[in-house]
């Protein structure tokens, strides 16, 4: 067990590294410039030379990105081209916002689809299960950003519930700030949970350990709770996991819609404006972030699912 | 229950000459699964005949009044360049059907091939391929998005690459994890010790299992194919103008959202009704193919 | 908008005006601390508005970008600022008086008692020198702002001589009422930064009546009250900019109540005033911008001057307009908005163009048939106005293919430095921004700007004279004169169809302030009163 952790912290090292080297090369390959953005139209191309050599976007590529990691390594993300503050306090400043959007969309949408899905699936094909079919569909249906686009018009404009953008102050005031981003985001998931613990809890239950049990006279409810929902959840993790990259995609249109402050409002912006010491990043923290509850899904698997932990 | 029908089916039934009407019966018995049908036979028949039924040209400006509301001559409307919604909408469906279809069986094929591999095959393989795997997965799609983008150019290939590469992670970790569960099975651990090949327990044993998941996935994957493009859209990536997308077609809709709320519904329904039409066919397609649930049932 | 009086005409009147306009406002000549403003009393309350992105400069010697500049209009004073109104106007604000002893030498004296907060004492004429001239020192990329400051020489503690080496008009219309005329502390500054050059995002030290008192990156920039002001007291205790890109996210923040002043997109306006919010004011100003047509002078296919004057003259103004700016916006008759120096009171070109003359040019280029490509910036007005000359181009048998872009490759696609696709380039949609003096939008077109800023790769002798000369000349008129021919050259080579100035709309609520903006509604939230 030791040694699989071993293996999954150094593999987990070695995505991250692959992850950030391969979108280095691809975002030097892109046209554009920082300089011409940042020193603006009266800038002389004198002046954007220096800038680039001061950047260190004149040295090769391969000597730009060992100087990356080498600076990584010793804690030093670069600095911000535009405003010359140190990433690293650029990004750990938004990404606590973006973390808890993600979180609490996930969790509600975990808490509302899981019980969906298995109550559609125990009640195979009624009329209930139906509903929740369509239901669960519909919420997948509907683009993320469309779902905040409405989700701002009704409750923020029309009736004035909800505030409208920013992330607010103070414990309750960010609540109530989180409410409309969350509920955008998390809304297709929701749908897309029901379904899959549905798909597998039926496959689950028609299992021969879960006939056994049923063979053996033991309550339906002990069944469905500690044989099949148990079971019948892996899948659901996995796609959990892979999920919080979809989750952050969700999380960009979330916060340009509702002006949030985050990591995928940072990166749109840092992109567009080729700010490659934020991208850079941005993408390092957002990739480790995402092995690690990859990471993190795959342990819980394994500790969920016998057949997974025996083969570790 | 339908279920309970497909008891009587036979083992092997793709063999007999009949099987597909059995299907087709089946089908016929889920209702939902029938308005699935129907609405993907829709969709997909509406993109084919396009060029026959739109009244407009769909990138003809100025055909009606600007973000003007439903008439009889423009059914949905026209968008901010007075052009009509309706052609738009019916051509779009073209676009959707192609990014789809293309990005989608792109996906599933390597995804497949890459998941069977790395389940099956050997332990450095499997490390290899996932770290390849989790690399490309543990980008950020957008951001991903926006440097192919930028690198090709906004084209309507471009948004098929991204999808397409973008998904195959997704599916081949799927394929993974359901093979590696599948290999330690009784049966398959049996047919092995009687000397089956590999290529026959993946093809007979362990590809059954794994198409049923991954079908659903990919049937309730198309919304999120259509979604991506949409994304792409907003945030300016998209296909290249003037080519209708449901997407674009939503994105201005949003644009002018303070202006109309027509292009907007008229940009979310179809995507809409095809999601619901791609779920439904896919669930009944499960019920019937999965050889799995018929077995035990 | 048509009178250019009171802007740089006479130097004596200038004066004149603005004394008269100050007098009940800024007291003239009465040291401050004994100014204690009528404005006391009244007041309080926190402002709350949007600006259309985040901060990312606050050192005015090397300021970028007109949203950098509100918040130094705030925190910051300079000789003299915009008048609030809807002419464009100076008057004194740390000036005393300033006045033109000859084309090359102002003299000023600054008012006693402006003091610069953390104990750096109080603001004097080796701070105003010491301002000015780090911007040349340093190599600022807006030193053209200053454009021929030699230096300045210090008299006293408060008078001084601002000496150019030749004469630089744009001086009273830009540099000293906009970003490098701000006065930063000597002291401060150079104890923050060694040797005086870019200090970035924090200011050592203030000397307008609020003080920056936190700034949460993309959530909100907080202006408090400077407690060491002894000017005019500004009229909110507390100003909250938040950044918010996306102007319909604005209109709708404005709609639920978390702004109270914001611009909101010419699209809009129609729906804005046909279903205002309670308590709202819509004001449209005229803006500066200037957004054209552009072609690659160089590219084979547009080498033929008629391919070019063929597409000109294929464009119909107001049709595009009417897409992307919903008919708000007026039709531009060159780079130099009405109201400035240099205005062109109309086009060579009809706005509507004429599809026959178009169709005449291209069959004498031989180019029927031809097809290009426009590149366009991801906005939705862009790529609304793209599609629609797609049309227009279609009616002459031009292919039209569009390009859209992301901001980051869109603004090097000429530049020579980054890459070859100045080589590539055909027709491009644009959109500078513009400061109330002309030399800003010419400078750009000269052959020395080719493969920087000038993409359209236009070169013309007359033209690089005339913008040479122009800065220099004190008479208006004949002024005016200069820039009107230089954009009747530009219009000539073919290369360019002047669209629009677009327009600034915006919207506040009156149960909460009365605004104060420039004439291109540019917000002086240092001049917003509370109601």
């Amino acid at each position: 067990m030791l040694l699989y952790l071993l293996r999954r912290l150094v593999l987990a090292v070695a995505i991250v590294v692959l992850a950030v080297t391969l979108l280095f090369v691809m975002i030097h390959a892109v046209p554009g410039d920082p300089a011409s953005i940042m020193l603006g139209p009266r800038a002389t191309p004198e002046q954007r030379a220096l800038l680039h050599e001061t950047m260190g976007l004149d040295r090769p590529l391969p000597v730009q990105i060992v100087t990356f990691f080498a600076d990584v390594v010793r804690g030093d993300m670069g600095t911000d081209v535009f405003t010359q503050r140190p990433v690293s306090r650029i990004v750990f400043g938004e990404m606590p916002y973006t973390i808890v959007l993600i979180l609490t969309s996930i969790t509600w949408a975990a808490l509302v689809g899981i019980p969906l899905g298995c109550y559609s699936a125990i009640r195979r094909n009624s009329l209930i299960d139906k509903f929740i079919g369509v239901f669960s569909v519909g919420t997948i249906a509907i683009p993320s950003f469309v779902m905040a686009v409405y989700a701002l018009l009704i409750f923020a404009v029309m009736l004035g519930w909800l505030p409208a953008i920013g992330a607010g102050e103070g414990f309750w005031d960010r609540v109530r700030h989180l409410i409309l981003p969350a509920f955008a985001v998390g809304v297709g998931w929701v749908g897309y949970i029901s379904r899959i613990v549905r798909a597998s809890m039926l496959e689950v239950m028609g299992e021969s350990h879960v006939r056994m049990a049923r063979a053996f006279g033991l309550p339906e409810r002990r069944i469905i709770l500690r044989y099949a929902l148990r079971l019948a959840i892996l899948p659901t993790v996995t796609v959990l996991g892979v999920g919080m990259a979809h989750l952050l995609s969700a999380a960009v249109f979330a916060e340009v819609v509702f002006a949030r402050p985050g990591l995928g409002a940072l990166i749109v912006n840092a992109v567009g404006t080729r700010n490659y010491p934020v991208v850079m990043g941005t993408v390092l923290v957002t990739t480790a972030l995402f092995v690690i509850s990859t990471t993190l899904s795959d342990l819980i698997n394994a500790a969920l699912d016998p057949r997974v932990r025996e083969s570790l | 229950m339908p279920a309970t029908d497909m008891t009587r089916s036979e083992g092997q039934p793709m063999r007999e000459p009949s099987a597909w009407v059995q299907h087709w019966r089946q089908l016929c018995r889920n209702p939902l699964g029938l308005l699935g049908l129907i609405l993907v036979v829709l969709m997909v028949g509406s993109a084919l005949l396009a060029n026959v039924i739109v009244p407009y040209d769909p990138a003809q400006v100025m055909v009606g009044p600007r973000l003007g509301p439903p008439t009889w001559h423009n059914l949905m409307g026209t968008d901010q360049l007075g052009r009509d919604t309706f052609s738009r909408v019916i051509m779009g469906g073209q676009v959707a059907l192609i990014v789809a279809l293309a990005s989608l069986s792109a996906a599933l094929s390597l995804g497949l091939l890459l998941g069977l591999v790395a389940g099956f095959g050997p332990r450095w393989l499997d490390n290899g391929l996932l770290l390849l795997l989790d690399s490309v997965r543990a980008f950020p799609v957008i951001i991903f998005a926006l440097a192919v983008v930028t690198l090709l150019g906004p084209s309507l290939y471009t948004v098929v690459f991204v999808v397409a590469i973008t998904s195959i992670p997704v599916y081949a970790r799927v394929v993974r994890t359901q093979t590696q569960a599948l290999r330690d099975h009784e049966y398959v651990l049996a047919e092995r010790a009687m000397g089956a090949s590999t290529r026959r327990i993946l093809g007979v044993h362990i590809m059954p299992n794994v198409i049923g998941p991954l079908l659903i996935l990919a049937s309730m994957d198309v919304p999120l194919v259509i979604a991506l493009e949409a994304g792409l859209s907003f945030l300016g990536m998209g296909v290249r103008p003037p080519t209708p997308s449901w997407g674009t077609i939503l994105n201005n809709g949003y644009n002018y959202i303070q202006n109309s709320p027509w292009p907007v519904i008229a940009g979310g329904i179809p995507i809409i009704l095809t999601t619901l039409g791609f779920t439904f066919l896919g669930e009944a397609l499960r019920d019937i193919f999965d050889p799995k649930l018929r077995r035990d049932l | 908008m048509k009178s250019r009086k009171g802007y740089s005409l006479n130097r004596r009147e200038f004066l004149q005006t603005s004394a008269m306009t100050t007098a009940g406002i800024m007291a003239a000549g009465m040291p401050l601390s004994q100014a204690i403003w009528a404005a006391e009393g009244s007041g309080g309350g926190v402002l709350r508005v949007r600006s259309y992105a985040d901060i990312n400069k606050l050192d005015p010697g090397f300021y970028q970008n007109a949203y950098n500049v509100d918040v130094m209009n705030c925190i910051y004073s300079k000789l003299i600022h915009y008048k609030p109104g809807s002419e464009w106007e100076t008057e004194l604000q740390a000036a005393e008086w300033i006045e033109q002893v000859d084309p090359t030498h102002i003299r000023f004296k600054l008012r006693e008692g402006i003091m610069f907060t953390g104990g750096y004492g109080e603001m004097t004429a080796e701070d105003v020198k010491f301002s000015f001239e780090r911007v040349i020192e340093h190599n600022s990329p807006v030193k053209d702002d200053w454009g021929p400051l030699d230096h300045v020489e210090v008299e006293d503690d408060y008078t001084g001589v601002i000496v150019l080496k030749s004469p630089f008009e744009p001086l009273w219309n830009v540099t000293l009422p906009y970003g490098v005329g701000h006065i930063v502390s000597k002291k401060a500054v150079l104890e923050a930064t060694e040797d005086g050059g870019d200090f970035g995002m924090e200011p050592p030290s203030f000397s307008g009546p609020y003080v920056l008192d936190e700034w949460r990156p993309n959530q909100v920039v907080i202006l408090k009250r400077n407690p060491e002001w002894t000017g005019p007291k500004p009229g909110f205790d507390e100003i909250r900019i938040l950044p918010i890109g996306d102007p319909r996210t604005a209109e709708t923040a404005y709609r639920s109540g978390d702004l109270d002043f914001t611009h909101i997109s010419l699209s809009t306006l129609d729906e804005f005033k046909s279903d205002p919010p309670q308590d709202t004011v819509i004001e449209e100003r005229p803006s500066l911008y200037y957004v054209y047509v552009g072609m690659n002078t160089e590219n084979p296919k547009l080498q033929d001057i008629n391919v070019r004057r063929a597409v000109q003259w294929a464009i119909n103004v107001p049709q595009l307009l009417d897409v992307g700016y919903f008919g708000q916006a007026e039709v531009a008759t060159g780079m130099v908005a009405p109201g400035l120096v240099g205005h062109r009171e109309q086009a060579l070109i009809p706005p509507e163009g004429d599809l026959e003359k178009a169709r005449e040019y291209l069959r004498e280029a031989g180019a029927e048939g031809i097809s290009l490509r426009i590149d366009v910036l991801n906005e939705s007005k862009f790529t609304a106005m793209a599609e629609m000359l797609q049309a227009q181009l279609g009616q002459i048998g031009i292919t039209l293919e569009i390009d859209v872009q992301d901001p980051g490759s869109f603004w090097s696609i000429g530049m020579e430095s980054e890459g070859d696709r100045w080589q590539e380039m055909e027709l491009i949609l644009q959109r500078f921004s513009m400061v109330p003096d002309p030399y800003y939008a010419t400078t750009f077109f000269t052959c020395e700007q080719v493969g920087n800023w000038n993409w359209e790769r236009f070169c013309n002798e007359r033209f690089d004279e005339l913008n040479a000369e122009a800065v220099t000349v004190q008479d208006e008129e004949e002024r005016a004169e200069m820039y009107r021919e230089m954009q009747d050259l530009l219009e000539e080579s073919g290369a360019y169809r002047f669209l629009t100035h677009e327009g600034s709309p915006f919207v506040y609520r009156e149960s909460v302030m009365t605004p104060a903006t420039r004439p291109d509604g540019r917000p002086l939230f240092r001049f917003f009163d509370p109601v």
